[in-house]
């Protein structure tokens, strides 16, 4: 983890408001894993004043790519770096996603920008030998992750609110379909989301319900609003059965037995 | 600081650089003129729910809620680090009674590894209905005069902006036996969600910090530092060389750098190049010779305290 200078190689926008910015940087890729993320910086002055979280997309050999939603001032800042622009980037942070090798077929689930870090992820495993199913969720089909950004070995299922693609409905109504059938669980997108994944998973792993017959370890990549991504302010903080934990230093990644969901803790 | 000396005058403030190990891969923390620590209780603390911070325009609110390890692992694990490091770590203690603020105090005297004690005034007071140790001189007081009573380490008490007279207060504990004042803590806030028509932090307000705050905090540095003795660091919105100088002319001994850690963690670093260069190229010997230059010779006794 350092402070880089990276410069802006490539700026496409793939979806609404979504652009994905090649950064290039051998330190980032070299130290990058997938499941962490970076600390962007919203331009040299102090309005917007906290650096932007971001999770890591794609690790390439001279670099590394982010998928930007340029939701609000600093995000739209960020996504509209101009070609051969530098970005200042503090990374790469946090616990990266675990995968076991003993786990093959992995189930992953992206809540729309949440696809980011799966996407890594969906790469390193392929390139060792796993099988991958990646079910996204959005809420129309303009929103949905395009299927040519992903690699072809990937199995993918969609789901949107609105039903103009794929399932109509939750992304999380889809996962019961591979329970069975997945060694593994991960997932990213919003808390509510990840609550329902881990709720979904939880007779699963534990036995009940007919689902599956062994525990399968789920891993979430937890979203919160961020101050210093280093474990000082505390603002990122979530409730786990140790107490509150930081996002930033302590995550973002938990394995879902871990974690306590808000009116639950007991 | 009287009874401790800082090798310069860029200190990291208290709740913005952790226990000081946290930036070590980042910075050389070695050569700040001190750490002051996040805030240590007597008990540990979970802290507040979330969310616990909001971004403002050039500024951002928190209602962490003190959550910290508590005084007996900050005196097992955190000080024995300390020890070992040459840059000075100032302890910054909250107590919700004058009662813990002795137990605080008292059990770091003498603590290898601790420099120096920034009592924190501005946390609520459970004893006294809710309201701040900050709030009045009289209670201000009889905190500060409590740590002195049991403490031998240099003492700096971290003054409220949310007050109607400061400089009051800086007289108060100034009199109560402190060593210098850290000028000053957040100023209360609130951001409103519009959405859900409610505010947005889960403790509903916050402090604001960061440069949306310098202008008020330097000009309690420049009314405090006019009428106390005592050194003055000034603490608030502090990005750079040119702020940093703001506060030493204001009256301030020295400056803390406190939400820009979180922005580029080598601010304080940076600072202390910058002030080097330019004391070098102002032909200035000693920093002493800037400290409230941009007071008026005579401006001592008459400034207005109104906020």
């Amino acid at each position: 983890m350092d402070l880089h200078r990276a410069t802006v190689t490539a700026n496409e926008q793939i979806m609404p408001e979504t652009h994905v910015l090649d950064l290039a940087s051998p330190g980032l890729a070299k130290a990058a894993r997938p499941g962490q993320f970076v600390h962007i910086r919203c331009g040299p002055g102090w309005d917007p004043i906290l650096r932007r979280p971001m999770s890591i997309f794609k690790i390439r050999p001279d670099g590394i790519s982010v998928m930007v939603r340029a939701v609000g001032e600093g995000s739209t800042i960020i996504a509209s770096s101009p070609l051969d622009s530098e970005l200042d980037v503090l990374g790469p942070l946090g616990k990266p996603f675990t995968l076991d090798p003993s786990a093959r077929r992995l189930a992953m689930i992206g809540g729309g920008y949440g696809v980011a870090p799966l996407v890594a992820l969906a790469v390193e495993a392929l390139g060792k030998g796993c099988e991958v199913v990646l079910m996204v969720g959005a809420a129309t089909a303009d929103y949905v992750f395009p299927a040519d950004e992903l690699p072809t070995d990937v199995e993918y299922a969609i789901a949107t609110d609105d039903g103009t693609l794929g399932h109509k409905g939750f992304v999380t109504e889809l996962l019961p379909r591979y329970l069975d059938w997945c060694d593994a669980v991960f997932a990213c997108g919003p808390t509510p989301m990840l609550e329902a994944v881990a709720r979904i998973t939880r007779p699963a792993r534990y036995g009940v319900a007919g689902a599956m017959r062994s525990e399968k370890p789920v891993q979430l990549s937890m979203e919160q609003h961020m101050g210093c991504a280093m474990g000082v302010c505390l603002g990122c903080v979530v409730m786990t059965r140790k107490g509150y934990q930081r996002v930033c230093r302590d995550g973002p990644v938990f394995p879902a037995d871990t974690l306590v969901w808000e009116g639950s803790r007991a | 600081m009287h009874g401790l000396e800082l090798p310069n005058p860029v200190l990291v403030a208290s709740g913005t650089f952790g226990w000081g190990t946290e930036y070590q891969p980042l910075v050389d923390i070695q050569r700040l003129g001190a750490i002051c620590s996040k805030g240590i209780t007597v008990r540990p603390r979970d802290g507040n729910p979330t969310p616990r911070i909001a971004e403002t325009p050039a500024g951002m609110l928190n209602a962490i809620g003190l959550q910290n390890v508590g005084l007996r692992a900050v005196v097992q694990e955190k000080a024995p680090i300390w020890a070992r490091w040459h840059v000075p770590v100032i302890a910054n203690i909250s107590g919700e009674s004058v009662a813990e603020y002795e137990q605080l105090a008292g059990t770091l005297d003498g603590v290898p590894g601790i420099a120096g004690l920034e009592v924190n005034i501005s946390c609520p007071n459970v004893t006294d209905g809710g309201r701040l140790f900050a709030d009045t001189p009289k209670s201000a007081a009889t905190v500060t005069r409590a740590c002195r009573a049991v403490s031998s380490l240099p003492l700096m008490v971290k003054l409220s902006p949310n007050v109607g007279n400061i400089v009051e207060i800086a007289q108060a504990v100034e009199e109560a036996g402190a060593d210098c004042l850290s000028v000053a803590n957040t100023l209360l806030g609130m951001v409103i969600d519009v959405k859900a028509r409610k505010p947005y932090l889960a403790n509903r307000t916050g402090g604001l910090s960061g440069p949306a705050v310098r202008p008020v905090i330097v000009r309690m540095v420049y009314q405090i530092a006019s009428i106390v003795t005592i050194p003055v660091v000034g603490v608030g919105g502090v990005t750079c060389l040119e702020d940093a100088l703001q506060y030493l002319l204001a009256g301030a001994s020295a400056v803390q750098v406190g939400t820009a850690n979180f922005v580029n963690p080598r601010t304080a670093t940076e600072i202390i190049d910058g002030l080097e260069d330019y004391l070098t190229q102002q032909g200035i010997r000693d920093i002493a010779e800037i400290v409230g230059a941009a007071r008026p010779p005579a401006a001592r006794p008459a400034v207005s305290t109104t906020a």
